[in-house]
């Protein structure tokens, strides 16, 4: 394995509310994300996986363990990071049109190839001639579209994505899958992706990591050995894609049931 | 027809309904204005008083405020300072509540000052202003300025210490730190409380202003109001009460048509329709 591009050593995040009570979040997570990878992460809700995130991009500083992004330790957000929010809605400036947002990811290139980067990166979403529209102009598949030209026109190392189609209909969920998954083979960058969508997280991953319930750790790992090119239609018929499907589902519902205590 | 044509057709009939309606409310504004001078006007011809002059009367001579000496005088030295206040006020308002609202110990640290600076009543600042600045307009400017700072100040100091913890996050991942942060995050987001309380400021302004030159300007309108009082010029004082009146009307007006210009971004994410 070529170096990781993304390295968490025995992390670890506690939260403080403001009335002084102490939640453990993450008790003990470590996992590495190789060059060109795409890693999920999936489990029951409640078991701090945006939380993970957040420290993972350099969002929030972990109580314990370390980040390293590159090789380097991560402070605040480093350049090679996008991360894509579920709330597309919240996410995109809605003052702003489609295109200046999708400019606002291309800070760091000159004017003249800010400009061909972004009608770019607008084209492989497939929204173009959407630039001087507004994000309300735009449905919600359209609008999260536009959060992922904006988050990859800075050609970024390792794509982040939390719950990235939580907020959308099913039929746009599948097609937006298709995209991230399109996006990903025609680029360089590494993905990690945290979903509670079992399917989804197969469908489009390399490996998949179940996390506990809080305090979460790791409590298995799943490579996803589907042949690529995936499709809707094709790859989720597969006994392999089934297989692995109820495999991951089943360490799922054994952390949901340690949350409960049932077991 | 097409299902798109109809639906343009329908999109056309609602642009031209809200259209006659706004045409609708400014016409009937303008009415009521009507009315109010016809009212003025009949109840002060019944009572035939001193200290009631004509509506008519009183509109001639703010007239000739604007076109005599008064005008250089007085009118236009209200508008300055009331301009200047207003600026101040909105500059220190928006920098400070940023700033405030945004780091939450420049909140707790600034709080209780600003709640008790706050609620000073401001005509008691003014006898401290004419000691500081003596009479004229940068006493009136600064007495202004003790008055409209806040109404911009809370608004601003509000919304940013409210924003939206996504876009935060965004604007953080997209490489936005310090001033950038401020001015490409912070202020675009909360440009519409913003707004709201520079529309407070500028009426607050308009009055402030009044009662400082009342008390101590040495010129302007409210000084010509007071001292055609004194001297029983009756018909100028109200002629100056017309003359206020119309510059609240034009400042207002001015703000709304600003207002709509800037934040035309957030027609459609604020009571229009969303779509889903």
């Amino acid at each position: 394995m070529a170096d990781p591009v993304l390295t968490l050593d025995h992390l670890g995040v506690t939260l403080r509310g403001r009335d002084g009570s102490v939640t453990e979040v993450t008790a003990d997570v470590s996992l590495e994300v190789a060059p060109r990878e795409f890693v999920s992460i999936v489990g029951p809700s409640g078991s701090g996986k945006t939380t993970l995130l957040k420290a993972a991009s350099g969002l929030r500083d972990p109580t314990v363990g370390a980040v390293r992004f590159a090789g380097s330790p991560v402070e605040g957000v480093p350049s090679g990071i996008s991360v894509v929010f579920q709330e597309y809605n919240k996410s995109l400036f809605p003052w702003l049109s489609i295109g200046k947002n999708v400019a606002m990811g291309a800070r760091r290139l000159a004017p003249p190839a800010r400009a061909e980067h972004v009608r770019d990166a607008l084209h492989k979403v497939g929204l173009d001639g959407f630039a001087s529209r507004y994000p309300w102009e735009l449905s919600g598949g359209m609008q999260q579209r536009a959060a992922l030209a904006r988050a990859l026109v800075s050609d970024p190392q390792l794509l982040m994505m939390d719950e990235p189609f939580a907020s959308v209909d099913a039929l746009t969920r599948g097609h937006l899958e298709d995209v991230v998954a399109d996006l990903w083979e025609r680029s360089s960058f590494a993905a990690l992706m945290v979903t509670h969508d079992v399917g989804e997280a197969v469908y489009l991953s390399d490996r998949v990591l179940v996390l506990s319930a809080r305090p979460s750790r790791v409590l298995a790992e799943i490579t996803i050995d589907l042949p690529r090119p995936r499709t809707q239609s094709h790859t989720r018929q597969l006994p392999r894609f089934v297989e692995l499907e109820a495999q991951v589902l089943e360490r799922v519902e054994e952390a949901g049931r340690m949350a409960v205590g049932i077991d | 027809m097409t299902a798109a044509a109809m639906g343009s057709g329908r999109a056309a009939a609602t642009a031209s309904r809200m259209r006659a309606r706004r045409f609708g409310y400014w016409g009937l504004g303008w009415l009521g204005v009507a009315v109010a001078a016809a009212v003025w006007q009949l109840v002060s011809v019944q009572m035939h008083s001193s200290i009631f002059p004509t509506f008519a009367a009183s509109a001639k001579r703010s007239w000739d405020l604007v076109d005599g000496p008064v005008l250089h005088q007085d009118l236009i030295p209200s508008i300055l300072r009331t301009l200047a206040g207003f600026a101040i006020s909105a500059v220190i308002g928006i920098v400070v509540g940023m700033v405030t609202g945004y780091y939450r110990a420049a909140r707790e640290w600034t709080s209780a000052v600003f709640d008790f600076l706050r609620s000073l009543p401001t005509p008691l600042l003014i006898p401290v202003a004419l000691v500081l600045f003596g009479l004229g307009g940068r006493m009136v400017v600064a007495v202004i300025v003790t008055a409209a700072v806040w109404p911009v100040l809370i608004n601003t100091a509000n919304a940013t210490a409210g924003l939206e913890p996504t876009l935060v996050d965004t604007a953080r991942v997209l490489g936005l730190r310090g001033r950038s942060f401020m001015w490409r995050l912070v202020l675009p987001a909360v440009s519409p409380e913003i707004f709201a309380g520079l529309r407070v400021a500028i009426s607050v302004s308009l009055a402030v202003m009044v009662v400082a030159e009342i008390l101590g300007g040495g010129s302007g309108i409210g000084y010509f109001i007071s001292s055609a009082q004194q001297s029983f010029k009756i018909t100028d004082s109200w002629a100056g009460v017309v003359a206020l009146c119309l510059l609240g009307w034009a400042f207002d007006s001015l703000f709304l048509l600003a207002e709509r210009r800037l934040l035309a971004w957030q027609r459609g994410t604020v009571g229009g329709e969303q779509h889903g």
